[in-house]
């Protein structure tokens, strides 16, 4: 128990409090001792120098007529009187027998049996009158009711303070314990694999609900990649399964049929080409676990966007032509970012790859790379294909995630991982807006801020600022 | 050719000898480090393809690092299983004139050891160039078949000096999007083939005998031969 935290902090709370109340209770104390005894001291110095001046003046039976007058009317009961001779034989006074004190001079503080009345503590003053000793004392009666109060109070507070400080340190364990315990119970729920749970949190900002507000941004994450691990593994397992398919089957007829060797040359040859699309979906899956280590970064040199793009468009204009689609290019002026200019090219070439196979025949696709005011260089391609369901912008861009419209069409279905992929490595964010709808169509316009090293964007904050990008002449231009 | 292959794959060994021999190349072959220095070293060969990973102390770039240092020019293709960027650039910085990964075709490797060849004995960027009937000056940048001009787009013209640099090997579409775009992975398309299929519209489609061939599972080739 002494291991629970909140056992532990109340116990530190307690002895902070004692410590708190001794600081109290110490000069107290010592107040309370030093001016009131100071002050009984002065008055047995004062009693006894009258008895030594009645010793003076009336001589030894004087005195001890004085002393036994003294006694009889004594109202208070707690004066100590005492006379004795050299031999410290009582001569008068209240008392049976010489205490436990020496016979010099001088005050002490002693435990004297007062005879029906006790032991009492008792405050002493010996002096010496020739061959006489007198001793004058008070009992501490008087203040003995207060003494004990000081101590029963301090022994009270004490007692409190540590009793509600471990009944607080105990309720609050309780408390802790059955938040503890939910969080506990959900975490082993998704220990076992249900990651739907989520911590139960509250509309305060405590520190637990805090931690639980933290974690379950964790588990959405966390949810969120498993969900793509599982996605991942399953078109994985669907785009290697068809052409391992295709193999199997194409080798078990080769040997079930045993067909002529021309014929059996051509269908090795489909195998090979079926052995190649197993090793292309593995290369690009690869690349793009390589680009997500982010470990090109150090093969970041000066590359002219416009220039890739270019090349990228010149490189596709054949295919577009085939289709009939006017693929147009624009760029205004110098377009230098730090970069990587091999997977920026690839990036390039896979978004007017996509806008290719998703424009229609006589569309339109425009590639436009401008250099913003801010410095910052953008890339946009556009089509006027059937675009993007805004629900489905947000998940084309997650990972591995193959839109409804990309089933059946060829490729790895890895396209927009790797342009993301890409993207995040130069810091940058990839957008999805609709293009100018034209016949009918929603289009789709690309678009992918980088912006200069002096000062990178942050793609979450730049995702506001170009929710409304600048109208794209190149883009434009085609779309409308 | 004479060919040293330094691969310790058994398997991949005797696919590559086997090929590199009915190409009509002879082949020697070194299955770990120490014995691939030694014959890299001691023996003149025209290529040698040489296996990055290695059996025993000695990789693949170390035999290279130590070759160029000794002033061995040999030209040298590095057969590697690490396909990343990174990898490759440090392959080709460690000495090496070309890498290929593997898994890799047969044509692949056949086409590469050829270019590789032809690089090493000099090129002349002004020598104009012939197959055939067909000229290309790289100076005037002027194209000709027969007695007939041909226009072409910088990038076709460049598509093609490539190919003519090449004549009569076979040109795989990888080295051809690598030496003419300069593109350094796959995009996936046939684009390639769209891009020879204009080219063969301007310099074959009114000539009886084609010139530029597509060779089957491999890639194209000039060639005036029959």
């Amino acid at each position: 128990m002494i291991r629970s935290s909140a056992v532990s902090l109340a116990l530190g709370y307690v002895v902070l409090g004692l410590l708190a109340l001794v600081l109290f209770a110490a000069p107290l104390w010592y107040a309370w001792e030093g001016t009131i005894r100071a002050g009984r001291v002065e008055i047995l110095q004062a009693d006894a120098q009258r008895l030594t001046d009645i010793y003076r003046r009336d001589g030894v039976d004087g005195l001890k007529n004085f002393i036994d007058a003294r006694i009889n009317m004594q109202i208070a009961g707690d004066r100590i009187l005492l006379l004795t001779d050299a031999s410290r034989r009582p001569l008068a006074g209240n008392l049976a027998a010489w205490p436990n004190v020496p016979a010099v001079p001088g005050d002490y503080r002693i435990q004297i049996d007062m005879g029906e009345r006790g032991m009492q503590a008792a405050l002493l003053h010996v002096a010496s009158l020739g061959r006489y000793n007198l001793l004058v004392g008070r009992d501490n009666r008087l203040f003995a009711p207060l003494e004990r109060r000081f101590w029963y109070g301090l022994t009270g507070a004490i007692t409190v303070l540590f009793i509600a400080g471990l009944l607080i340190g105990l309720i609050t364990r309780r408390a802790l314990m059955s938040r503890v315990d939910s969080i506990r119970q959900t975490i082993s729920a998704i220990i076992h694999g249900d990651l739907k749970h989520r911590l139960p949190t509250h509309l305060s900002d405590d520190e637990l609900n805090t931690l639980s507000r933290i974690i379950n941004g964790m588990l959405d994450q966390i949810e969120l990649l498993v969900h793509g691990v599982r996605n991942v593994s399953n078109s994985i397992a669907h785009d290697l399964r068809t052409p391992l398919a295709e193999l199997r089957s194409r080798l078990e007829e080769l040997a079930l049929i045993r067909p002529s060797s021309e014929e059996t040359f051509v269908e090795i040859d489909g195998a090979v080409a079926d052995v190649d699309r197993v090793i292309r979906i593995f290369d690009a899956l690869l690349r793009l676990a390589e680009i997500d280590a982010g470990m090109r970064r150090s093969g970041f040199v000066a590359v002219d966007v416009a220039d890739l793009a270019s090349t990228a468009v010149e490189f596709y204009a054949p295919a577009a032509e085939l289709k009939d689609i006017a693929l147009t290019f624009h760029s205004n002026g110098p377009t230098t970012v730090a970069g990587d200019p091999v997977l920026l090219a690839q990036a390039l070439s896979n978004l007017i790859d996509n806008a290719l196979k998703f424009a229609p025949e006589n569309g339109m696709i425009g590639v436009a790379v401008l250099r913003r005011a801010d410095g910052a260089v953008q890339i946009a391609v556009a089509d006027n294909g059937p675009g993007i369901t805004d629900p489905e912008k947000t998940k084309v861009v997650e990972r591995f995630y193959r839109g409804d419209a990309s089933r059946g069409t060829p490729g790895v279905g890895l396209g927009l991982s790797l342009v993301q992929a890409v993207a995040k490595l130069h810091g940058s964010a990839l957008e999805l807006f609709d293009g100018t709808p034209g016949d009918g169509n929603r289009g789709l316009r690309v678009v992918l801020t980088i912006f200069p090293e002096s000062a990178p964007g942050t793609p979450a904050g730049s995702g506001k600022a170009a929710a409304e990008p600048p109208s794209l002449p190149g883009v434009a231009a085609t779309t409308s | 050719m004479k060919i040293l292959l330094v691969e310790d794959n058994e398997r991949v060994s005797q696919f590559v000898i086997k090929g590199l021999q009915e190409a009509g190349h002879t082949t020697d072959h070194a299955g770990n480090g120490r014995d691939g220095m030694f014959l890299a070293a001691s023996e003149p060969y025209d290529v040698i393809i040489m296996d990055r990973m290695l059996p025993g102390d000695i990789d693949g770039l170390a035999i290279i690092e130590v070759l160029r240092k000794a002033g061995k020019s040999t030209p040298i293709l590095i057969l590697s299983a690490l396909s990343e960027v990174d990898d490759r650039i440090r392959g080709l910085r460690s000495g090496g004139d070309d890498y290929l990964t593997k898994p890799f075709a047969f044509g692949e490797l056949l086409a590469r050891l050829d270019a590789l060849h032809r690089r090493a004995h000099g090129v002349n960027h002004e020598i104009p160039l012939t197959v055939g009937n067909l000229h290309l000056d790289p100076m005037t940048r002027k194209v000709s078949r027969g007695d007939r001009q041909i226009t072409l787009q910088p990038r076709e013209f460049k598509l093609l000096e490539y190919l003519m640099r090449h004549a009569d090997q076979v040109v795989t579409r990888t080295m051809l999007l690598e030496n003419v775009w300069d593109y350094h992975f796959d995009p996936q398309t046939n684009v390639v083939d769209v891009h020879i299929s204009k080219l063969r519209q301007k310099i074959d489609a009114e000539f009886e005998r084609p010139l530029l061939r597509t060779v089957r599972n491999a890639g194209y080739m000039v060639t005036a031969a029959e």
